[in-house]
């Protein structure tokens, strides 16, 4: 057994997750946002975003527009939910906001909770301003399918056992 | 050095820096096309703008603690013409009606949708509706609209295959004033 040999290899992995980890938070720096990129999980905004679509955001503006796409979290549920703007109401120190799906039949002020009326820039964690379809499908089969999940580890395993030959 | 993993490693490097380009691209022709048919200068038109009031006591309708809230709705005529909102990197359009209003001060703005629509191909971006009911019943923060003036613009949002989000308002407000709620009557019947 070469050593030497394991030890670049277990840098080399470690190369790429910090890099990755460094690339991902230094977007969030940028954007101001504690996830930059999310995967869209639900299917409350189609035919515009569909599960899997990977979306960028941005929080560094005060105000939300009307028809602008926020994705925000509630305490009612533990996912991020990517709606729409409908309608908002602000002056200079605060901005009350009031979101919907486009699917949806009404808006989303039962998923607000108890005694919230409206949204607060706390509860966003940015806006939508770029698109890229389906990539993020990868990242949902790997948490919720776990014949992927244990299939994609077992070929990482194989495939690190034939390069050390 | 030549083995299956470092083979497939460069394939998919490839694919994957060639798709970038080629996603790039698509989006940047795309922003260029709509920047060439001018869509930021689009008309549209509003007219017989009929608005009522109503005193709704559901929290689906913004009441709170059983306090009865005002709430608006519009019926409205339009007509435009989104068409060249359409190209080959649009997946949809999302149309909405919005009125903007001032609030208490003077530096508090308001902005509520009445009616929105989305439109997944061109045949359907040609508008024309008449006597159209608002899809929303609107209440404001404060308790009342207080018949201010409120200013009605039709904007829209491109949703592209690719690429940024698009958005961007024709060019036509259409001022209304808010009606008051009818008095007594209305309450109980709700």
């Amino acid at each position: 057994m070469n050593l030497r040999k394991q030890i670049t290899q277990f840098l080399a992995f470690a190369y790429i997750f910090t890099g990755a980890y460094m690339t991902w938070r230094a977007l969030g720096i940028i954007a101001n946002t504690h996830s930059p990129i999310v995967v869209v999980l639900t299917g409350s905004m189609e035919p515009a975003f569909q599960r899997g679509d990977v979306l960028f955001l941005w929080n560094r503006h005060k105000i939300n527009n009307v028809g602008d796409v926020v994705v925000y979290e509630t305490s009612t549920k533990d996912i991020p939910i990517v709606h729409r703007v409908l309608r908002e109401h602000h002056n200079p120190n605060k901005q009350y906001v009031l979101t919907k799906g486009d699917n949806n039949l009404v808006d989303d002020l039962s998923l607000y909770g108890r005694k919230k009326n409206y949204l607060t820039q706390d509860d966003i964690i940015g806006t939508v301003y770029g698109y890229v379809p389906k990539v993020g499908y990868i990242t949902i089969l790997l948490t919720e399918n776990q014949y992927f999940r244990f299939g994609i580890f077992g070929l990482m395993a194989l495939s690190s056992l034939f390069q050390s030959e | 050095m030549f083995n299956l993993v470092s083979r497939a490693q460069a394939v998919s490097n490839h694919v994957l820096t060639c798709s970038m380009i080629l996603g790039a691209l698509v989006a940047i022709s795309s922003l260029i096309q709509l920047y060439s048919n001018n869509v930021w200068g689009l008309n549209n038109s509003i007219e017989n703008i009929k608005a009522n009031a109503s005193l709704k006591n559901s929290f689906q309708y913004g009441s709170k603690n059983g306090k009865p809230k005002e709430n608006s709705i519009i019926k409205f005529d339009l007509e435009t013409d989104l068409s060249s909102l359409f190209n080959w990197n649009t997946k949809q359009v999302f149309v909405y009606l919005t009125a903007e209003y001032p609030g208490k001060s003077e530096e508090s703005y308001n902005k509520v949708t009445y009616w929105d629509k989305i439109i997944t191909n061109k045949e359907d971006a040609k508008i024309k509706l008449s006597n159209q009911r608002a899809k929303y019943s609107v209440w404001d923060v404060e308790d009342s609209f207080r018949s201010r003036i409120a200013n009605l613009t039709l904007e829209w949002n491109v949703q592209p295959h690719i690429g940024p989000l698009i958005y961007g308002k024709t060019v036509t407000k259409t001022p209304f004033t808010f009606a008051e709620v009818k008095t007594k009557k209305t309450t109980n019947n709700q």
